[in-house]
């Protein structure tokens, strides 16, 4: 019998019995809510980010929108929640039960204050010294909080995230990670300012400001607050590959460990995300959607991935694509393939054949009723035909000599 | 995404209680949701399953993107009876048997169910109209108001054609409120169609049979005849034409007269039904006797389940509702006794296959039995009106009018399309036959007007 293989990680020393953490969000939104989880089988959960009682935090009735496809097939979420509005000793008393019921499980004290030194300080010395295994300093989020100095303003410049993180590292007892803003021209030149002021880890992203839309027939902006709107935070499955940019990116400029965050939702999402140098993840909006039960299939999907693989560990595939990510001028010119369709799989939708004429290279001969045939001259091997034919497996690469 | 969407189908106690229509459309929600099923092939074989060649994937998009008048757009402007032949198209044998999300091992899109949504959006803001073109001096007359002569004239009105249409019956629309039962569509669904083809400037002259066609010729330029074919085929046994033993034609029209408030039900109410054929025909005369308060309904047919044409969601509703399917069971003779009738039937066997390929079936000896009943209705297929169709003085082949590819008949200006052409097809076909006429009939007073 093949040893089930072990999926606890270590992340900054502290062992997790999975890989699986809930991100600093709604689903953490109180320790009942966290304690919960736990139960249900998360790994870790962040806490929805405390305050120092000073700091007014409001919240809009109405703050959340979203982009679906048919049968609410949630595609993006937006937010333009603040952070936690509890008093900040409500959580360092709930942080100590919640670490006597659940001492193995890995908890951690999402904080964020004024970009003032001693606020910073004050607050990651009473948020550690409640038990918390770890800080994260949230410096990424993009709606209300920057507007008072908070949150992506904070993560947008290189000289607060130097002199935050430095304020927090000597104030805190517990390792403190820096979660970090995906809006901004170079993550990787966050990142690296966060690991020289001496952050022990880095968690990537938080939510992508963006506009998640306009009602066409009021032409209020989404989410309309009373007919206003503000540009918020997304995230949800199509956020997914900026997530996974800039873990990428991270991974390769910086030597800390990252805590991967964006559009998860399944265990391969998860499983993508360990590939390009992730050593644990995050996960909120799927939560919000569906509940806590999601970690059952994350737990089990995952095991049996490792499994079906050979990996005995988590640790095998931590950052095993991260070699396969290159410069787009060291990709093999000389690697030349074109598409081939299998006549018997072939349905004659003729989608390959619109796509390629219009937007590709007129490469596609098709007939109704017939196979579409690839004129192999004239494919350009875009990939365009593969991508979008409906037939798993119909249209494929078949390798050529040019 | 491969499920197809389903809608609510009222249980067939419900349903009997009325002629009312039982299958429920879809909402905004299951539209949306059955529209993205629609991979929207290129050149999709499903417009080639159209007779009317609706631009079937281009009107689902619209749907999709929530453009709804412009798909109600799409729909009209290749088929003027787009509403109706959404609710009465076989489907299952014309566009949606063409699906290519079959070739998938799915369901095929719900076209159907997607038009009639379509249709349904389309009427509150009041059916589409075309442009109509400059008024012409030329005047053509349309015998018969039923789907290819409506079509054709609502073709011919766009084109400023003066068009005057005759029909026998009090309201027009021949088939479409004479033949078609209202659980299939409402009412209202061919007369907001019909209404909308006046509104173009269609004249109506109702009660109005026509005997013969030529002297039409003096007062007009062109004929179009679309009288339909609505005489049942006999099968030729003893009894036939007695009392008690009704065409399907005849007794569906007389429902039909019955439920437009023109003419008394048929007396089925408490009585034993023997229904004789497979057709969809036979599955409405079954449903109509059923909601008429019929006690029994028996449906024979010659051959067995996997021949029978009548498509198989009729089958399955009729059979719900409690008729009982006769398979490879024949009529012998039909006798008439003091309370009813004996039906004198027998078994059929399957014999070695045809030319066509196509298994004879043949009698099996000694196998006769009698079903007592009180009502027979023979529904073996359908005919145009030879004495009508001999008195048009067009010429004739195998009891249909002769056409060319022009719709053409023998007499020069006069044209024909429709049932009365082909025997008995869809009411699709007919609307792609008046429209493909009218086309014909406008060619042909264009020539006309050169040379005059």
């Amino acid at each position: 019998m093949v040893k089930k293989p072990d999926i606890s990680v270590k992340f900054c020393k502290l062992e997790m019995e999975n890989p699986f953490m809930l991100s600093s969000a709604p689903p953490t939104c109180t320790c009942e809510m966290i304690m919960r989880a736990f139960e249900e089988g998360w790994g870790g959960a962040v806490t929805k980010t405390i305050k120092l009682d000073k700091t007014p935090v409001y919240d809009l009735d109405n703050r959340f929108g979203i982009m679906a496809f048919e049968d609410k097939q949630m595609v993006i979420f937006e937010n333009i929640e603040e952070v936690s509005k509890r008093p900040l000793g409500t959580w360092l008393k709930e942080i100590r039960e919640t670490k006597r019921k659940f001492p193995d499980k890995l908890l951690v004290g999402s904080i964020m204050a004024e970009p003032k030194e001693e606020d910073w300080e004050e607050l990651s010395r009473a948020v550690s010294e409640a038990g918390v295994d770890m800080l994260e300093l949230n410096l990424g989020c993009p709606h209300g909080m920057p507007e008072r100095g908070m949150g992506a303003f904070c993560g947008q410049r290189t000289e607060l995230i130097d002199m935050l993180t430095k304020a927090s590292k000597r104030a805190s007892c517990v390792p403190v990670m820096v979660k970090l803003t995906p809006n901004v021209t170079d993550i990787a030149l966050m990142g690296k300012t966060a690991e020289e002021a001496g952050a022990d880890a880095i968690s990537a992203i938080n939510t992508v400001l963006g506009l998640i839309g306009v009602n066409i027939d009021t032409f209020e902006p989404l989410p309309s607050v009373d007919g206003k709107s503000t540009f918020g935070g997304m995230s949800g499955p199509g956020m997914k590959p900026i997530g996974m940019r800039c873990v990428a990116q991270l991974a390769q400029a910086t030597n800390i460990p990252i805590s991967g965050i964006g559009g998860i939702t399944t265990w391969r999402d998860a499983v993508e995300y360990l590939l390009v140098g992730a050593q644990n993840v995050q996960l909120c909006t799927a939560v919000m959607w569906r509940g806590y039960r999601l970690i059952h299939d994350l737990v089990d999907g995952f095991t049996n991935y490792l499994s079906d693989k050979g990996f005995s560990s988590t640790s095998n595939i931590i950052g095993k694509t991260l070699p396969r990510l290159t410069a787009w001028s060291k990709l093999n010119k000389d690697w030349q393939v074109v598409a081939h369709v299998d006549r018997d799989k072939c349905i004659s939708c003729g989608l390959c054949y619109v796509a390629c004429r219009d937007g590709g290279y007129q490469a596609i001969k098709f007939e109704q009723g017939k196979a579409a045939e690839v004129d192999e001259e004239k494919c350009d091997s875009c990939s365009l035909c593969t991508l979008n034919c409906p037939v798993p497996g119909c249209i494929t690469w078949k390798r050529v000599k040019k | 995404m491969s499920g197809r969407t389903h809608t609510a189908v009222l249980s067939p106690q419900e349903r009997t209680k009325n002629f009312g229509t039982f299958v429920s459309n879809l909402d905004d929600r299951t539209a949306l949701y059955e529209a993205s099923r629609c991979l929207m092939c290129y050149d999709a074989p499903c417009i080639t399953g159209c007779p009317t060649a609706i631009n079937i994937p281009e009107f689902i998009f619209r749907i999709k993107s929530r453009n709804y008048y412009g798909s109600a757009k799409v729909i009209r402007s290749s088929n003027i009876f787009g509403g109706e032949c959404g609710y009465v198209c076989p489907v299952e044998r014309l566009c949606e048997e063409k699906c290519v999300r079959t070739k998938l091992g799915e369901e095929p899109v719900a076209i159907s169910l997607l038009q009639r949504f379509a249709y349904e959006k389309e009427l509150p803001r009041g059916l589409v109209k075309f442009e109509k073109e400059e008024g012409k001096k030329r005047k053509v007359a349309v015998v018969g108001a039923g789907p290819a002569g409506l079509s054709a004239a609502y073709e011919l009105a766009k084109r400023g054609y003066s068009v005057t249409v005759l029909d026998s019956n009090a309201k027009p629309g021949g088939l479409l409120l004479y033949g078609i039962l209202p659980w299939k569509a409402k009412r209202s669904v061919p007369e907001s169609e019909i209404a909308n083809i006046k509104d173009y400037g269609v004249k109506f002259v109702a009660n109005k049979p026509v005997a013969k066609v030529r002297p039409l010729l003096k007062e007009y330029d062109a004929v179009f005849i679309g009288t339909g074919s609505n005489t049942a085929t006999r099968i030729g046994i003893p009894g036939e034409k007695k009392e008690g033993v009704y065409q399907a034609q005849e007794f569906l029209a007389s429902v039909a007269r019955y439920l437009l408030k023109e003419g008394k039900a048929p007396d089925v109410k408490g009585k034993r039904v023997a229904i004789i054929g497979g057709g969809d025909t036979a599955i409405d005369a079954a449903m109509a006797s059923l909601r008429l308060g019929a006690d029994r309904v028996y449906i024979l047919y010659r051959r067995s389940q996997r021949e029978m044409p009548a498509i198989p969601y009729g089958r399955q509703q009729v059979r719900e509702e409690g008729a009982t399917f006769l398979y490879l069971t024949s009529p012998v003779r039909i006798a008439t006794r003091k309370h009813g009738k004996a039906l004198t039937c027998c078994r059929m066997e399957f014999g070695p296959p045809d030319a066509s390929g196509r298994r004879g079936v043949k009698q099996v000896k000694g196998s006769e039995f009698t079903l007592e009943v009180d009502v027979v209705i023979i529904a073996v297929g359908q005919k145009p009106d030879e004495k009508m169709l001999c008195a048009f003085g067009v010429k004739r082949k195998g009891g249909l009018i002769q056409v060319n590819e022009s719709f053409a008949t023998s007499i020069k200006g006069v044209f024909a399309g429709g049932d009365s052409v082909n025997g008995g097809e869809t009411v699709v076909r007919a609307v792609a036959d008046g429209r493909k006429a009218a086309e014909a009939i406008d060619k042909y007073l264009a020539r006309k007007r050169r040379v005059n």
